[in-house]
């Protein structure tokens, strides 16, 4: 049996299909069929069954997607009347510029909101855990593990069992239905700074930082000049993982946050679907609304795929 | 006894400044919500004067009477083991999706591997409640176009009756993070060094084998993280039952443990009775997944000779 | 947290008169239950240009509002459309209330009105002069926000309740509206043959449910001396209860949630063709089903014994001024004027609120505002009638969002097992007493 993938896989672990666009692979399979010989790669029997078995798992993930596209182009009494996996009377564009404007662009500002108490959020949560984990890694001191490990448990609670707590915390310290309230709790990720220790632990050598202190530099400058660099790539992994926590809490603002003009948007999608009985055309806005909202998320999500790789490598070797 | 070096209490101090901000956090969002409904949990109120009107509020003592109430609840004890059934059947039925995926994906030529990945990782960037509104549509019988095809065949299907909807509610977290899943699983793959499969190979190892004693192993680790992940979360089950609720018949407001405290809280707007129960959630979530991380620990011990 | 938390744990605090305390009089009503009176400003100063913020989910009430902020330039009102699925609304105001930030004023239906007095989250409104305005409102309805002297809301709109037929399809299938509901199970029993169906049985559905109970002569709440009665599992109720579980032991309804989207379907397609609704039911019929147009029709509620004119409410509700509103005299203002002016109240007619609860300011038939739809039927006389026939002397219980959940998880659980309605009455009843027990209040059995 001549097999395997290592054709795809250049030396630095890189698959092929990462680095350049598309066309590059169809040259490549062509001239595989053509000239080079079948020897290094799997039978065409092995590959149509891959291939088929991949197709009918992407149409899994992508059928709710279409449908989900498909419906936005529909009127709320054609989204119950016609057949869900085809287009009728299709209208994107004055359907989605509804969505837009109605209640004078409330949608627009929820999605702000998303992207604030997503971007924000996950940017402070990463300096937080980026300090926190360098200190527990490159530092002694009492305490260290005992610390590490109540951060560590901390991982293991399920945030919704704590914002239910934390509401009555919040709500008697005046902070309930606020920015604040949904945003100080999505900085505190225990996860990220368990990776940030590991990694930092692995990546940051101690006697580089000796060196620097003999030149004379401050802890906090060697922190922000050499540990926040050598950190990055697990710095990107927190912040993306956060981002994407955070964007996609649902249990939080719900809990937090009365007043709309906060709400983030799915909390908004679900004030209007929970409207829609007495307001038809809501539904057709919460369709188009839903599709918005995720498509620039999944283009994120293409784009960044690969720097999600590092870092949650090396969280998980250890765990 | 030594006293401590001027460098040794710098680092100290630096350890302390960079630590500092993140715990000062960590103890407001993390330990003080977990005391604070410890001690709702243990009060109750009283009310005196004619009909409850008229008299005083007070909050009392309670002990442990919220917790035996939570627990007597059956609609609360039945969404325990509603969410522990589904841990059971969906995390290894989504674990073992994924890793086929990310094995499928290592083994596919270069050509689409690129627009595969994306496919599946694309559901991640959609939220849970969004998910579930999307999935609702498609679940519900008259609308949804999978129904319709489905009674076109003659198989009249019910997505959100008694016996189904907890998988249709599966189906959706699943289709969520199997992409996730699959990603942290590859990441590991492109980790193993291929001189490793290289050898393999030429030890006359098939695909399979070298899938099977080369490749699982190693992704070991990113299947124990993916799992407590995976455990975690489905303790969490929230956003998809509450959102499925009014379409279903057969959801009520016990239906996972997180539902119930919820609507203990806002609904009946009893918090202390919702402290006890989101307490208790804590709890079983805490010993769950380290009992589970202490078991693959093990295991990892005895079973690997690295 | 401090120091509101010691207050909270030990030390008393004044409670609000909750409940049915129309009946328990003699009370000494104290106060409105708000922790901090004593710092409330007492209202806007002159010239001061102030935002009110007001929850509501009835279709249309940005239109009045709009009229008012308009000829209100300084007391604008800023309306938020909160969900009405399966109690959302509420938890969203208790939420609110228990953070300390509700709205200025909120829409709130008569069955929950004392939830919210339990939760010290309405105002006495009779410190503002609100019993000036008690002549212009239709009494029994004044009296549902009546909690001993104090008044905690002005009442909007009631919910009589009929029954809405496609008046098409039961004369294609030869199908007579039913006046009694013996007739209505025979009806049902017909509709099914044909391949569709009367009605569903929704699980979650608890005011329709106490409406059908209502009409029957149940009694679930009252009052003995300072104690709550209970009675839920009453015969009339248990009557109601056989009645729907042997519909629908017998498969002649569905048991989907209704106003869903599957529900909606059924209702634009056909598959329903009838609908047991209330006054307010016009619109969402008008609003879902606009293809239907023309096929509708409205009977009264069946009887359950013939000739009888036995009806009930389903909804109806107050716009209520919380306990924390900075400016309780002006939003008081515009609550009265909601519910009182003319103009506003053509404007909520036509956009479907149900049956005003002012006595002055239009006419029944202004209320057919979608006789089109009715293919020309004076269908609000059929709601006037049901309105004369409501026994006003109903009564709600201090914590009915509670209720209807216990009800729609039994009913659900009882559905899906095959169990009886008449355990779900049992269960529900024990459920109750204990719930209004841990909410420290005296309870019994009935």
């Amino acid at each position: 049996m001549t097999t395997q993938l290592t054709e795809d896989l250049p030396a630095d672990g890189t698959p092929g299909a990462d680095r350049g666009p598309r066309g590059k692979g169809r040259r490549r399979g062509r001239r595989n069929g053509g000239r080079r010989s079948g020897g290094r790669r799997p039978p065409l029997r092995h590959r149509i069954i891959t291939v088929s078995l991949l197709t009918i798992a992407a149409l899994y993930f992508l059928t709710p997607v279409y449908w989900l596209a498909v419906s936005a182009t529909k009127s709320s009494s054609d989204l119950f009347g016609t057949f869900g996996f085809w287009f009728h009377d299709p209208h994107p564009l004055d359907y989605l510029h509804r969505v837009l404007s109605y209640d004078d662009g409330i949608y627009v500002r929820w999605f702000l909101n998303s992207l604030m108490y997503a971007g924000v959020g996950a940017l402070a949560a990463t300096l937080l855990s980026a300090a926190a984990g360098y200190a527990l890694a490159k530092y002694r001191f009492p305490g260290r593990e005992g610390i590490f490990n109540v951060v560590l448990a901390g991982v293991l609670i399920p945030g919704t069992a704590l914002a239910l707590p934390l509401y009555l915390l919040f709500s008697e310290m005046g902070l309930a239905n606020t920015y604040a309230a949904v945003l100080i709790p999505s900085v505190v990720s225990p996860f990220g700074v368990y990776l940030c220790r590991i990694y930092a632990a692995a990546a940051v050598p101690d006697s580089l930082l000796e060196a620097a202190r003999i030149d004379g530099a401050g802890e906090a400058r060697i922190f922000s000049t050499l540990g926040l660099r050598l950190m990055t790539p697990a710095l990107v992994t927190v912040f993306l993982f956060q981002f994407v926590h955070i964007w996609n809490n649902f249990f939080l603002p719900l809990v937090m946050l009365s007043d709309s003009d906060l709400y983030p948007i799915q909390l908004g999608l679900t004030s209007w679907q929970g409207y829609a009985d007495r307001q038809p055309e809501l539904y057709q806005y919460t369709v188009g609304g839903a599709l918005l909202s995720v498509l620039p998320l999944m283009v994120l999500m293409g784009v960044l795929q690969r720097y999600w790789r590092t870092g949650l490598t090396e969280g998980s070797v250890k765990a | 006894m030594k006293r401590p070096t001027r460098t040794e209490i710098r680092s100290a101090r630096a350890a302390a400044g960079f630590l500092l901000p993140f715990l000062t956090l960590f103890l407001l969002c993390f330990i003080a919500p977990i005391g604070y409904a410890l001690y709702e949990s243990m009060l109750k109120v009283e009310r005196t004067g004619a009909l409850g009107l008229g008299g005083e509020t007070t909050e009392v003592w309670a002990g442990f009477s919220n917790y035996a109430h939570a627990l007597e609840d059956d609609r609360f004890t039945a969404g325990f083991g509603r969410v522990l059934l589904f841990g059971a059947v969906q995390i290894p039925l989504m674990i073992a999706f994924a890793t086929a995926l990310a094995l499928l994906l290592e083994a596919a030529s270069a050509r689409w591997v690129g627009f595969f990945r994306t496919a599946f990782f694309l559901p991640y960037g959609v939220p849970g409640v969004i998910a579930s509104i999307l999935w609702g549509f498609l679940y519900v019988p008259g609308i949804s176009p999978l129904v319709e095809m489905a009674h076109s065949v003659g198989w009249d299907v019910d997505f959100l009756g008694r016996s189904t909807v907890l998988w249709s509610i599966a189906n959706i977290v699943t289709w969520q993070f199997t992409g996730y899943n699959m990603l942290v699983l590859i990441a590991q793959l492109k980790a193993v060094p291929g001189e490793l499969y290289e050898a393999a190979r030429i030890d006359g190892a098939s695909a399979w084998q070298v899938a099977r004693h080369i490749k699982l192993p190693l992704i070991r680790p990113a299947l124990v993280l993916t799992t407590v992940f995976s455990l975690i979360g489905t303790l969490q089950l929230f956003a998809e039952p509450k959102v499925l609720k009014p379409l279903s018949n057969s959801i009520d407001s016990g239906y996972t443990p997180n539902l119930a405290a919820y609507n203990e809280a806002f609904t009946s707007n009893n918090q202390h009775i919702a402290a006890a129960e989101a307490v208790l959630l804590a709890l079983v979530a805490c010993v769950l997944s380290f009992g589970f991380l202490r078991l693959v620990g093990q295991r990892g011990k005895d079973g690997e000779s690295r | 947290m401090s120091t509101s938390d010691t207050q909270r744990y030990g030390t008393p605090r004044r409670a609000v008169l909750g409940g049915a305390a129309a009946t328990a009089a003699g009370l000494a009503l104290a106060g409105c239950g708000s922790d901090d009176d004593g710092d409330k400003p007492e209202g806007r100063k002159k010239g001061e240009k102030i935002t009110l913020t007001f929850w509501s989910w009835v279709p249309g009430i940005d239109k009045p509002v709009a009229l008012w902020n308009r000829e209100n330039p300084e007391v604008q009102v800023k309306v938020e459309k909160v969900s009405a699925v399966d109690g959302a609304q509420y938890a969203k105001m208790h939420a609110a209330i228990k953070a300390g930030n509700p709205p200025d004023l909120g829409q709130i239906e008569y069955p929950v009105v004392p939830s919210f007095l339990i939760d010290n989250g309405l105002l006495d409104l009779t410190k503002y002069g609100i019993a000036r305005s008690k002549g212009e409102f239709i009494g029994w309805q004044w009296q549902q926000s009546v909690f001993g002297k104090a008044v905690y809301a002005v009442p909007q709109a009631s919910g009589p309740m009929g029954l809405f037929i496609r008046q098409d399809l039961f004369e294609k299938w030869a199908v007579e509206p039913p006046a009694t509901w013996d007739e209505y199970a025979g009806a049902a029993e017909a509709i099914r043959k044909k391949g569709a169906w009367i009605e569903t049985f929704s699980a979650t559905n608890g005011n329709r449910f106490a409406g059908l109970a209502w009409q029957a002569g149940a009694r679930w709440f009252g009052t003995e001396g300072d104690t709550w009665i209970v009675s839920i599992d009453d015969e009339p109720t248990r009557k109601v209860a056989d009645y729907w579980h042997d519909l629908v032991r017998r498969k002649l309804i569905k048991t989907i949630p209704d106003r869903q989207n599957a529900w909606y379907k059924d209702v634009q397609t056909g598959a329903m063709a009838s609908w047991l609704g209330a006054s307010w039911g016009d619109a969402l019929l008008v609003g879902n089903a606009p293809k239907t147009s023309g096929r509708w029709r409205v009977v009264p509620m069946p009887q359950w014994k013939r000739g009888d004119h036995a009806y009930a409410n389903w909804g109806g509700s107050t716009t209520a001024v919380f306990a924390k509103s900075t400016y309780p005299k002006d939003a008081l203002e515009f609550a009265i004027w909601l519910n009182t002016d003319p103009e506003s109240i053509k404007l909520l007619i036509e956009n479907g609120y149900g049956t005003p609860a002012a006595k002055k300011g239009y006419a029944t038939s202004d209320l057919d505002v979608h006789q089109d739809f009715f293919d020309g039927q004076e269908y609000s006389k059929v709601f006037a009638e049901a309105s004369k026939g409501v026994d006003t002397s109903w009564r709600w219980g201090p914590a009915t969002d509670t209720l209807y959940q216990r009800l729609g998880d039994a009913f659900t659980a009882a559905i899906g097992s095959g169990g009886s309605f008449r355990s779900v009455l049992r269960k529900v009843q024990g459920e109750t007493v204990r719930d209004l027990k841990e909410k420290g209040l005296k309870v019994e059995a009935g």
